[in-house]
């Protein structure tokens, strides 16, 4: 019989309670009231029977309860052997090395290096090691089978050779997936080892860890995890981060001040800190910002010097994530293009309202142009154009360039205007027979059916926006939609005729209004649903992607789409060639990427997490369900602890301490009964004795 | 509803059963009566009445008219008085009335003793009245005969008693002040109390010319201190307690005891008052046998100790 808490059987001498109570109650007890002490004397009692135990039964049953509950509360256990691991079975240990941002500070990269290669040498034969790095995805440095293939007096070595030539990247951490990753790696191995499965993670263990993908994760057995924590001298650290500016702010023609947030560690000492600009002329003012311990200020920037790129922040400890790269925000360029002969100032046509409905904005700069000549439209306008507005009248030639954009995957809005605008049309979609005659409408029409679902109409889905009543249509032309391969109706007239039809061409299309903006036809041109409809059908036609003011290390960067094959210019120097239409995924350093052919730029700047750097206590870990083991351990220790661990399960499946308190519970009973007994047997016999 | 038993007395215990104070005192004056079939001993308190000579002043109801025309001299003529008797009873109900080992207490004894008397005395035309006391004077009645006031007599013996301590001085004192007229006056009491104290309080009822007859109520459990088990025995009075071996203290106690009782009985003898032990225990009908017979004496006695002197 051995005990889990032996010291709770201390308990037990809590029986002393009782005896005391038994031998003194024997003076306190029976009072008999009596008329008068006037003729009374004391007369002690006699010396002998003082120190009698009375109801020693009682006493005994009391005691045996007392010491039932002792022996409860220290967790008796039968020992016996558990199958534990055969003796000699190696052990199957993954080493996670951090290598994000975070790691560049001081020595920390150099400590931890010496921390696993101490590891790696003092491996036992019969162990199977992988080495893994890990920042914000995990890369294998050492696998099992590798180290099953390597001889076994050269593994370390190897895998020793192989640390030497990695070096902290610029990445976050992501502990969760390592930590993920690492287990399953645990799992693929070798089945044959059934030792002991273990984790060790050398890392800085900094706040900005990411470790929310462990919540909830249910740890598989036998696999502990050993944090080895390599810790920088100094934790007082500001960062600088620069945060978009907001959509409030998106009025055109406005200077938007840019807005940088100066976050300081919480346990800093200073809170004075600098901001120069990187690339300036000289006499740049430096801006100044007071940021209390563990606070953040914002700092607003009207407007950053010509040619300067990034802002440094100086005046603390850890240089590393120092460096902020902005480029102020550029409107994009989005030409739009009208063909057709409508003059510039004609307010009955449909060219002086396209005119007004694309205001200049603080991300978008849209140019109309206009062409009105019977020759073709000139290759680079049709290459830049995001979208093209045929108006009826146009010639052959033109409506030929059209076409040639909607095959290259934009979109051609065209609105009949009249009868003869079949003719337009019939010969863009290379349809002759096509005919739109004048529909007669009694009073007007309105939109009935509009298919909220598509894209052109998606932003007037809400029920605030969705009302199209208020627009009245004085004409319109009919028109077979269904004669049309792929056409889609996605708006109708009350009385059914389509209003608004979308028809495939070559990668693009075509999206033919059956009527028009301008006032002669319809009230829609001075409706709230104009502007915001011809900028969704420029947002579907564009090929630009919606561009972020920065991104942050590691993040996929959408690269405009186009024919040809993209390069991408890092901040060092190095050349990435892009296939058309990929992604670019290699942004893995901070810096100001820059995109040929073309002007594009796009800014890269450190994740703002990876700045928290106080290390984070282990029992966030625990808390998380990771079965953590202390660092520092002797092999005694460990046995101690491997033992102690046998107890516990031993004891939970034994679970003695429930019998012992049915037990102790039984005796309280006897003794209820019994001292209920007694009492009634004294009380009797007290009266009876009056 | 007398009862008659073996003895033709009723029990007392089966007599403190009866919860109505005036129902348990008529049943032992019936009792009483039904057992002694004639009494004789009633009619003593009658009071002769004198002339007095008119003197300006004086209510001119009282002038004997017969007399004044038969002899033309005026003359006031004193009537007897509304009652024979003016009887005060004096129950002590302090703490140390309140032991009884027989189930029921010695101040139940006491105030069935004093309603009885009450009853009794009314029965015989007398006048009663009322002083209950522990420390301090509790209840008050004067002494009246008249519908209603035995009634109201029975409820003021029955109002519990909390006071501690038994102080007779005090209220003898107070009896003395309140009662100019000669009269009985029982005192029923465990006369528990410092001997010298008891004498000087006892001493001012017979100074002021009153008959003083003292009932002296005591449990047999304290005539005999027959308890068994050792324990603290606490007074019930101060409260005081003292751990006790009764069979070692018992000796001791009943010689205190009757040195105690025997010097009541002394001073009371040398004081002229009548003395009668009663154990709780004993049928209330010999008591009041007892009371009577000894009234009866008491005559006697008087006289003798007159002719003494």
């Amino acid at each position: 019989m051995s005990f889990l808490a032996p010291f709770f059987a201390l308990g037990a001498l809590a029986v002393i309670g009782p005896i005391l109570f038994h031998l003194i109650r024997r003076t306190t007890r029976e009072k008999t009231p009596f008329s008068t002490l006037m003729f009374l004397e004391p007369s002690p009692p006699r010396i002998t029977k003082r120190s009698r135990l009375e109801n020693v039964w009682l006493l005994l049953l009391r005691c045996l309860a007392l010491a039932l509950l002792a022996l409860a509360f220290a967790r008796p256990f039968l020992e016996r052997a558990m199958p534990g691991p055969p003796p000699g079975a190696g052990q199957r240990i993954v080493i996670l090395a951090d290598t994000s941002a975070s790691m560049r500070r001081e020595n920390l990269w150099p400590e931890a290096r010496g921390k696993i290669e101490a590891r790696l040498r003092a491996v036992h034969p019969a162990d199977q090691v992988a080495v893994l790095t890990f920042d914000r995805e995990v890369r294998t440095v050492m696998s099992f089978e590798e180290w099953k293939k390597t001889p076994m007096n050269e593994r370390a070595a190897v895998a020793i050779q192989r640390l030497a030539q990695i070096s902290p990247t610029w990445n976050a951490t992501r502990l969760d997936a390592a930590l993920l990753q690492s287990i399953e790696a645990l799992d693929q191995a070798d089945e044959s080892l059934q030792g002991k499965r273990e984790i060790v993670v050398v890392s800085d263990m900094q706040e900005g860890a990411q470790l929310d993908g462990l919540q909830g994760y249910q740890w598989p057995r036998g696999i502990s995890v050993t944090v080895d924590s390599v810790a920088a001298q100094t934790h007082q650290n500001a960062s600088a981060q620069w945060l978009s500016e907001s959509e409030e702010n998106d009025k055109p023609g406005e200077e938007i001040p840019l807005r940088v947030r100066v976050s300081n560690a919480a346990e800093s000492k200073k809170e004075q800190f600098q901001l120069h600009w990187k690339g300036a002329p000289q006499g740049t003012p430096v801006l100044e910002a007071y940021v209390p311990a563990g606070q953040a200020r914002i700092v607003r920037i009207v407007k950053p010097p010509t040619g300067a790129t990034a802002l440094t922040l100086s005046g603390d400890d850890t240089p590393f994530d120092n460096t902020l790269y902005i480029l102020p925000p550029q409107p994009a360029q989005l030409p739009v293009l009208f063909v057709g002969p409508d003059a510039d100032d004609d307010t009955h046509a449909s060219l002086y309202y396209l005119r007004r409905a694309f205001p200049k904005t603080a991300h978008q700069n849209v140019e109309i142009l206009a062409h009105r000549a019977e020759g073709a439209v000139p290759a680079f306008q049709l290459q830049q154009s995001q979208l093209l507005i045929l108006g009826d009248a146009a010639g052959d030639v033109p409506i030929t360039s059209a076409r040639q954009f909607a095959r290259d995957g934009k979109i051609v809005l065209m609105p009949l205007t009249s009868a003869t605008s079949a003719s337009v049309l019939g010969k863009l979609l290379e349809l002759p027979t096509l005919a739109a005659p004048e529909a007669t409408v009694k009073d007007y029409a309105l939109l009935a059916q509009i298919d909220f679902r598509h894209p052109l109409f998606a932003a007037f889905a809400d029920p605030r926006f969705s009302d199209f009543a208020k627009i009245h249509w004085w004409k319109y032309r009919r028109f077979d939609a269904a004669g049309l391969t792929g056409a889609q109706v996605l708006a109708q007239f009350d009385n059914g005729d389509p209003a608004v039809v979308q028809v495939p061409l070559g990668k693009g299309s075509v999206v033919i209004f059956t009527s028009s903006w301008r006032p002669s036809d319809s009230q829609l041109a001075l409706s709230s649903k104009f502007v915001p409809l011809l900028q969704s059908l420029l947002e579907q036609s564009s090929s630009l992607p919606p561009q972020k003011a920065q991104y942050f290390i590691g993040d996929e960067v959408p690269l405009p789409t186009g024919p040809q094959p993209l390069r991408v210019r890092k901040p060092d120097g190095q050349t990435v060639s892009l296939a058309p239409g990929a992604k670019f995924s290699g942004a893995d350093q901070p810096g100001i990427y820059t995109v040929t052919p073309g002007t594009q730029r796009f800014v890269v700047n450190l994740p703002p997490d990876e700045s928290r750097l106080a290390p984070f206590s282990t029992e966030r870990l625990i808390a998380l369900g990771v079965p953590l083991r202390t660092v520092h351990e002797t092999p005694a220790e460990a046995a101690r602890r491997e033992g102690q661990a046998q107890a516990v399960e031993i004891e939970s499946q034994q679970k003695l301490w429930r019998w012992l308190i049915v037990a102790a519970l039984g005796v309280l009973l006897l003794e209820t009964l019994f001292a209920g007994k007694l009492s009634r047997t004294v009380s009797g016999s007290t009266i009876a004795s009056t | 509803m007398a009862t008659t038993t073996a003895s033709n007395y009723l029990d007392p215990a089966a007599l403190m059963s009866i919860r109505n104070l005036e129902l348990r005192a008529r049943s032992v004056v019936e009792g009483f009566w039904h057992g002694l079939h004639r009494s004789p001993y009633h009619g003593f308190s009658v009071e002769f009445t004198e002339y007095r000579a008119y003197t300006p002043g004086d209510d001119p109801r009282y002038l004997d008219w017969k007399l004044a025309g038969r002899t033309d001299r005026y003359f006031i003529k004193k009537f007897e008085d509304e009652t024979n008797l003016r009887c005060y009873l004096l129950v002590d109900l302090s703490r140390s009335m309140s032991f009884g080992s027989g189930g029921y207490s010695k101040a139940d004894y006491a105030r069935t003793l004093a309603a009885t008397l009450g009853w009794f005395h009314s029965q015989q035309g007398d006048a009663t009245g009322l002083m209950t006391f522990d420390g301090a004077v509790r209840e008050y009645l004067p002494a009246r005969h008249r519908p209603g006031h035995l009634r109201q007599l029975m409820l003021a013996l029955e109002k519990p008693a909390e006071g501690r301590s038994t102080d007779l001085t005090a209220p003898l004192r107070r009896i003395v002040e309140l009662v100019r007229k000669r009269g009985l006056i029982v005192l029923i009491s465990d006369l528990f109390a410092p001997l010298d104290s008891l004498s000087s309080a006892l001493s001012l009822l017979t100074a002021s010319g009153h008959e003083v007859i003292v009932f002296q109520v005591l449990d047999p459990a304290e005539l005999n201190f027959d308890f068994s088990t050792a324990a603290r025995f606490e007074d019930l009075e101060t409260g005081r307690d003292i751990f006790l071996e009764p069979s070692l203290a018992r000796a001791k106690y009943v010689e205190k005891l009757s040195a105690h009782l025997e010097a009541v009985r002394e001073t009371c003898q040398k004081l002229g008052i009548m003395h009668l032990q009663v154990s709780s225990s004993q049928p209330l009908e010999t008591v009041l046998f007892d009371f009577l017979k000894a009234r009866a004496d008491r005559g006697k006695v008087v006289r003798r100790r007159a002719a003494v002197a």
